[in-house]
This record gives C-alpha cells, structure tokens and sequence, in this order.
C-alpha cells in the first residue's frame, strides 16, 4: 500500500522557525509529507504544532525557513494562496459554521456561480446537489441540503468539513485534533474518513495528541516538543509506549541526560 | 443520484423527518409574517373605519414603513455580518445637513450635493468599517462614539455657518434639478389621477388643490425602500457574497481560514449601511425642504428593533432581509396605526415592547429548531 | 367653584388615559392637537389639561398627538396621518415651516381646518391656510423681555437653551438679544435637556464669565436646573434672572426672589381657546377676526397667588 517512495515530497518544510516577539515558537523544525501518507504530528499542548501548521496554511509566515511545495519553494502570506496551491486545513472546532446550511458551509469560500443577465448569482441548485452526493459517499445522512450544521454531531462536522477540503481539490490535507473532543464512535468514523483520503492519494497531516488514534491510522509519526522536532517514526518501528514517552517528556529527559555529563 | 433513492438509503433513526409543511413554515421570517398578520388583523377589526386603509391612511403608514425599511435593510445586513451601527440616526442628521450646507449655503447644485454628501457618508461609514476591523474593538462602542460625533457636527456646523439649526429652502434651489426627483419625487401620478379622477380614491375638497387625488403618487422614498428589500434579499440569498455575509458574522475565523475575505465583507457593510442612512436622509430632505439638528433622533434602536422582530440574531450569522421588511412594516403599522385605533399615544412603546418581546420569543425558538442551537 | 373646577378638570384628565374618551354632544366634533414637544416635556402637560378641559366642557373630543423623540419630520407624518382619519379640525404647531408646511397644506386641501398655535407666526399661519395663529410670538416675547433688561441696566446676559436645535427656541434668545442692544454671540448655552448637565454648564459658564449680568432660561426645562446652579454658587437673588413659562419650581423661585420674571405665554389659552373657536365655528359659524396673542405676560413676585395655585397645570 505505501508507495511514498517512489513518490516526491509533495511538501517540504526545511527548518522552518516562527518567533512573536521574544518567544520562539518554532526553533527550526523539518518535515516531508508524501502524497498518499498520513503524517501524524504528535505533542503536548504548548509544543508548537498548531504555530507549525499555521505556517504549513498561509496563517503565519516563517520568520526563517523555507518551505517547497511540490519541488518548488513557496512563500504564503495569506490562507487563500495556501488553499489555492490545494493545502487545506480543518480546525477542530473552527471547521464549520453553525449558524448555516451544511451546503452553504460546504461552498464557504468557493460558491458556485450561475450567471443570470450577466449577474453572478449563487447556484443554489448545484451547491445543494453536490452537497447531498458528497455527503452521501462520506456516508452522512442529510435531511436535506439546508440543514444547518449546527444540528449535526461532531463528528459530522469534521467529516463535512474533510469532504469539502477534499472535493475542492485538496493534494495536502491538514487535520488539526479533529478527534480531541469527540466520542468514541465519532472518532472511528472520522479515523475512517481519513482512511478514504489517504486513498485518494491525498497527503494528510494530522495532529493530535493521542498517540492510540495517531497509530490506528497514520503511516509516519513526528514528534513536537518546545517547538523543536524529536525525530520522524515509521509505522510498525515505534510502539506506542515509546512515543507516548517520546510526547511526554522526551526533551526534558534529553535536556536533563546531558546537563548530567551522560552519566545517567 | 435521484432525491427518490436517497430518500430511501437515507435512513438515520436520530434524524427525524419533518413534514412539508412544518419545512415550509420553519424559516427566519417566520415571526416577521406572523407578526404581520397578527398586527393587520388588529387594526382591521378596531380600526377599520376610522380612515387608516383609505388611500390617504394607506400611503401614511407605508410610507413611515419604508423609511424604517431603507434603514433596516442596512442594520440587517450588516448585523447578520456580525456588527452592529449604532451611528444610523447620527448619520441620517449628518446626511440631510450636509446636503443642506452644500446646496443652502454653498450654493452647489443639488445634484452635486447630493453626490458628494453620499461619498461623505459611504466614506464615514467605510472609516467606522476599519477602525472596527483594526482594532478589534466592539463595533457597539466604536460606532457609539461616531453616534456623537456626527450628531456634535450636525449641531455645530450649521450654527457656525448660518447661526441657526434648521437650514431651509432646499425646496427652491432643487426645482428642475435632475437628481433631486430620484430622492423626493413621486411615481404613478397619471394612475393616480385618473383614480381620483375615477372617484376610487378621494379628492381634495377645497383650496388651489380641489379636485387633484388626496394621494397623487408612490413617494420615490417607497420606491427605494422596496428596491433596497429586494436588491439585499437577492445579495444576501442569491450571491457569493451573501454567503460571505453569512459566513462573517457566524463564525468570522472559520471564515478566514476558508478565504473568505471577511474584513473587506464588514468594511462593504458599514459603508452599505451608511449608504441607507443616506438614502433615507436625502428622502427627507427633498421631501421637505430642510434638514434639521435633530433629524434621525434614535433611529439607529428602531432600525435594529425592526431587525430583530425580523428574525435576525444580535451576535449574527443569521438573519433575513425579507424578515426585516416585515419587522419595520410590523414598526410603521402599530407606531401610526394606534393613533386611528384612538389609543394615547404614550402607550405606543409598550405595545412595541410587547411585540418585541413576543417577536424575540417566537424567532428564539423557531431558530433553534432550525440550527441545533442549544 | 375653583375646587370644582379643578375635579372636573382631574376627571377629564383621566378620561383621556388610556383610551380617549368618546365625543359626548350630538354633533361629535373631533379634533386633534399635534405638538412638536418630546414625550419628555413636561410643559406640554398644561396643554394635555387645556384641550382636555375644553373638549369636557363644549362637548368635542380632542386627542394629543406628538413625536416621541421630538423630531419634525416625524411630526409630519403625524400631521398627515392625522388628516387621514378625517378629524373636523387639527390644531398644530408650526415648528419648522419648510417641514410642515406641506402635510397642513394638504390636510387644508382635503377639507379639515387647521389652527396654528404655539409656535409659528400669523403670517406663516396665513400662508398655510389656517384659520387663526393663537400663541406667542417668540421673537416679539424675547425682544419685549431684552428691552424689559435694558430698562434695569443689563447689558450681558446667558441665555440657557436646552433645545438648540428648536429654532423658536434660539428666536426667543435672538428677541431678547436685540431688545438688550448687545449681540447674541457666545451667550447662548447649549445646555442640553439633563438637569445634571444644565446645572453643571451653568455654574461652569458663571465661573469662567463672572461679570454677567443677567442669565435667561427658556423654559422650566433649563430653569429649574438653573435655580439650583445659582443657589449652589451663591448668585441667588444677585444676578439677573428671567426665564420663559412658568412651572411649580419657577413660581417658588419668583416668590422666593431668585427669578426677576417669569414670561408667561399662557399655554392653556392655547389649548383652550383653539378647541373651543374651534367648536363654535363648526357649530355656529363664528370665528374671530383677528389673530391672539396668548403672550408675553409677565409674571413677578406680585400677584403670584393663582399662579401658584396652578402652576405646571394650567399656568
């Protein structure tokens, strides 16, 4: 199944750093993803993956570092460049918007046009058709295409918001915790959906920080720790002990391993 | 593919199937209309006879409607987009003003005045739109100050210039202009007049005017309103950027990440709202002759009350335009209908009050049927 | 009698609230009153109890009509929706002609008679087609008062507004500017309608204009907050003060010395009469020649004793 490596990198971040001010967030942190993979980037709260992500989607710009996509460097300075390249980011609970239809969140941002006499107007009739399919191979069960996502479970949501990321052409998809807050059943659905991504050929990134969903479905795994990487795993050379310690305390240990002259 | 199999594939036992009807009637605007229908069926039943639905009566309470409406529509859109304008009333004095000092004391064609005055109050509300976006600061407050400030110079200028409050004679210098009509003009005369004509509607008895229909045309201030209902029902409903509208006041980080440009949405919807207080200002001013120090006097609250009666929730994200017509038209009914229902007029803010209230119920519940909410 | 008059007055007042009462003579004359004051002006009560008075006793029903806020151009739509409920008569102020003009043009037009009181002029009265002006008119009040001033030696004064953007209100400081033979200028306050804020303007503008004369207030509105500023700063009774209508703290200021004068326009005969002028043209045909004038009348510590009675009332 895995085939990365006859594959480029279809991104690559080389030493990427992002300073606010006088706090480091990111001390020069690398990463390739593959086209095909789930890349999991594990931590603690504070070790810098959601600055690193925001980087990765145009949020932030790096202080230093460079980042190549498909082979070529890139610079982002705005989430739409990002999302034009064809990165697109699910928040965990900035996915979607309440408030609004499920085919009108589905469309946010990239409304299908229908020109009447020249005017631009929202093409209702295919946003709500196109919503209704994608659900339905997502295996969502809509009462219909203006059911407010505000009705729908969690779960639902990060799947409606991975199924739009994915139908408007996403070659890097990034999932930010999006089974922090959920059920147990929720996340083996949405654990599921990035199964089917993945499939598709579509790089995945997923954070979180729990190391059991990490190792149900992802390919490679690095860890964050004080904006710092602890390396890159693959699957199957990694227990989940080991990262779980890895996630925890990894860089203290280090740190206190050598101020100790290696002696323990 | 079909809606038939997916009805039949669709079969998800914590989905519950709502019959047509109840999809029919579960929309934003649904206080809104029954509202209406509640307010029309009073004054029917108590004040039928007592002269509110002959033409004159009619073309009274519509027009006080529309001029809720024109700046309802603006409050509407911009509070669904997430931010309030509490400077419309400011902004209404401020407008007709303007076009009095540049036309009355100036001497600038009408037309110019007019243009200019409307770039003023556009580039107001443009300048409200960004000190809301940069510093982050409530657009409650940041327009609150523009509230005073605005009403500070509708006060001052027109003593500075002409020692007096009220600056009149616009009337005068407006005769032949080509703009002015557009703003205080009438439509319809000729349907009128052969209605009066026809005996349908009544005439005037007496004076210089005997025999002309006591209502001799649609007031231009109708027209705008409704043509302001449907072009922000249509934007709001029909557009890409009426989703945008949406998407800024639901949830305006969601919004970014997915490149909605939000800022620049808001910013549009300040000067959109400026732009309807300006209409409504420049209405009044053509229809009467004279702007005034205290012209627009806690019109931005009844803007916003209609909106809200309308459906729309505060902190936005949801809301309709068509809602907000309804609730402005609920407004003009009761403030000028209870006057021919022979009620004292001091007891027109609780009868508003009651309706707000049940409105605000009614919209709360249907809302959260609608979206989940909890 | 006068007990009895005031029961029935009382009597009348409640019958209005809240529905108004209906027409109780044969003929069932309405008519309606339509003032430009804010629901906030409490001098209007005097009105309220003049129209009510006067529709108890010739037997015709009267309503109050008037814009909450005090905004004229809501003022017209109520003159408007006014006539299209098809009254006898309307009578009205005439605060901002370019406004008005119309909408009582028009109610003329369509066959109801309009009497301009309060505010407005007899030749602006005329032109609307009305059928008699009875008030004050502001500029002659202000002016009769100026030349009053000049007469006891004042040559500065302040004069307290507390509706700037009332232009009857800023013809009143005019008169009495140009009666005085000094210019307007800077003497004029905008005080605003909150007594906390009158009072504070007031004692802020003596404090940094110690050698004014003479202060002027236009109505209890900016008087009442004024009696306390100079009570608080000691120049009760010193300065020269004057003010414009009558209300129950002015008359105890009167009496009490502080105020020089009061000038009163007589509100209830403008409510009264007009209802009552009214009644008997449509009854009998008659009407008076000629304009009346309500005002100015002033009031001073002599003779205070029915003003005192009534004052805020029907003085």
């Amino acid at each position: 199944m895995n085939t990365r490596t006859q594959h480029e990198p279809i991104i690559q971040m080389r030493e990427i750093e992002k300073h606010f001010g006088s706090v480091i967030a990111l001390a020069g942190v690398s990463l390739d993803v593959y086209p095909g993979e789930c890349h999991c980037l594990l931590g603690d709260n504070g070790a810098g993956k959601s600055t690193f992500i925001k980087t990765m989607s145009g949020v932030h710009e790096p202080t230093s570092g460079e980042i190549l996509f498909e082979g070529k460097p890139m610079r982002f300075s705005d989430p739409r460049m990002a999302i034009a390249a064809g990165i697109a980011t699910v928040y965990q609970d900035l996915a979607m918007i309440p408030l609004m239809s499920v085919a009108r969140n589905f469309f946010m941002g990239n409304e299908p046009i229908k020109r009447i006499a020249g005017i631009p107007f929202y093409d209702q009739e295919h946003a709500d058709r196109i919503t209704m399919q994608e659900m339905r191979k997502m295996g969502i069960n809509l009462r219909g295409p203006d059911q407010a996502v505000g009705t729908l479970s969690g779960g639902e949501r990060q799947t409606v918001a991975i199924a739009r990321a994915v139908h408007f052409g996403a070659k890097v998809l990034i999932l930010d915790e999006p089974t922090s807050a959920l059920g147990v059943r929720q996340t083996s659905n949405v654990l599921a959906t990035v199964d089917k991504v993945r499939k598709q050929d579509i790089a995945v990134v997923f954070i979180t920080h729990n190391v059991r969903h990490a190792l149900a479905v992802g390919d490679r795994f690095t860890v964050l720790n004080r904006g710092k990487t602890l390396g890159t795993a693959q699957r199957g050379q990694i227990t989940p002990d080991e990262l779980q310690d890895l996630m925890a305390g990894g860089q203290e240990l280090a740190e206190l391993e050598g101020s100790l002259g290696g002696t323990v | 593919m079909s809606e038939m199999t997916q009805q039949q594939t669709a079969t998800d036992e914590r989905v519950k199937e709502m019959s047509p009807l109840r999809r029919a009637l579960i929309r934003p605007e649904l206080g809104g209309i029954c509202g209406t229908i509640v307010v029309f069926a009073c004054f029917f039943v108590f004040a039928f006879d007592s002269g509110m639905f002959n033409s004159q009566g009619v073309l009274n309470w519509s027009t006080v409607s529309a001029q809720f409406m024109i700046i309802a529509v603006g409050a509407c859109l911009l509070m669904i987009a997430g931010e309030f304008d509490l400077s419309v009333g400011s902004m209404i004095g401020f407008s007709g003003m303007m076009i009095a000092i540049f036309s009355v004391t100036l001497g600038w064609p009408v037309w110019i005045a007019i243009i200019v005055t409307f770039a003023l109050c556009i580039a107001i509300g443009a300048v409200n739109g960004f000190i809301v976006i940069r510093t982050g600061l409530p657009s409650f407050i940041v327009t609150l100050a523009s509230l005073f400030i605005l009403r500070g110079f509708t006060i001052y200028l027109p003593q500075a210039l002409e020692r007096k409050t009220i600056i009149g004679g616009i009337r005068d210098i407006a005769e032949g202009d080509w703009l002015a009509p557009i703003f205080g003009g009438k439509i319809l005369q000729g349907l009128f007049q052969w209605m009066g004509d026809a005996g349908i509607i009544g005439t005037f008895e007496r004076g210089s005017r005997a025999g002309d229909p006591v209502v001799d045309g649609i007031p231009m201030l109708i027209v705008w309103a409704l043509v302001l209902v449907l072009v922000g029902h249509l934007l709001l409903t029909r557009t890409q950027f009426g989703n945008w509208i949406f998407a800024a006041g639901g949830d305006a980080q969601a919004a970014r990440y997915v490149g909605v440009p939000v800022n620049r949405v808001k910013v549009l919807m300040f000067m959109f709202t400026a732009f309807c207080a300006c209409v409504f200002a420049t209405c009044q001013v053509m229809e009467f002759g004279s702007a005034g120090a205290d012209r627009g006097l806690l019109k931005e609250f009844e803007a916003i009350i209609a909106v809200v009666i309308g459906g729309a929730l505060l902190t936005g994200g949801y809301g309709s335009v068509i809602g907000a017509a309804l609730g402005a038209l609920i407004f003009g009914v009761v403030q000028q209908g209870l006057f021919f229902a022979g009620v004292e007029s001091s007891l027109f803010r609780v009868f508003l009050g009651v309706i707000l209230l049940f409105a605000v119920v009614l919209n709360t519940y249907i809302r959260r049927m609608i979206t989940g909410e909890r | 009698m006068r007990s009895l008059i005031a029961s029935v007055a009382v009597g009348a007042a409640l019958a209005v609230a809240p529905v108004a009462a209906p027409a109780m003579a044969q003929d069932d004359l309405s008519y309606v009153l339509v003032s430009h004051a804010p629901d906030s002006d409490s001098w209007w009560n005097t009105i309220k109890n003049g129209i009510a008075l006067a529709g108890d006793q010739v037997g015709v029903s009267v309503e109050y009509r008037n814009p909450p806020t005090g905004d004229i151009a809501d003022m017209a739509r109520i003159i408007e929706q006014a006539a299209a409920s098809g009254p006898n008569g309307i009578i009205t102020t005439l605060a901002d002609y370019d406004v008005l003009s119309g909408p009582i043009m028009d109610a003329v037009a369509s066959g109801v008679d309009v009497i301009i009181m309060n505010t407005g002029t007899a030749d602006q009265a005329r032109e609307v087609g009305a059928l008699m002006y009875v008030g004050q008119p502001e500029y002659d009040a202000g002016y009769a008062a100026g030349l009053r001033a000049k007469g006891d030696g004042i040559t500065s004064f302040l004069c307290v507004n507390h509706t700037i953007q009332q232009p009857s209100l800023v013809e009143r400081c005019q008169g009495f500017a140009d009666g005085l033979g000094v210019e307007l200028g800077e003497s004029m306050l905008d005080s605003g309608t909150d007594p906390g804020e009158v009072k504070n303007k007031v004692m802020a503008y003596l404090s940094t204009n110690p050698d004014t004369d003479a202060v002027l207030t236009l109505g209890p509105v900016s008087a009442d907050p004024t009696i306390q500023a100079l009570e608080e700063n000691g120049m009760a009774g010193d300065i020269y003060f004057g003010t414009f209508d009558l209300g129950e703290e002015i008359v105890k200021a009167i009496k009490a010395g502080t105020i020089k004068w009061g000038i009163d326009q007589q509100p209830f005969l403008q409510a009264y009469l007009p209802v009552v002028i009214m009644a008997n043209y449509h009854r009998y045909g008659v009407l008076p020649g000629n304009n009346i004038n309500s005002g100015p009348g002033f009031v001073t510590a002599d003779g205070l004793e029915k003003v005192e009675m009534f004052a805020g009332e029907y003085r």
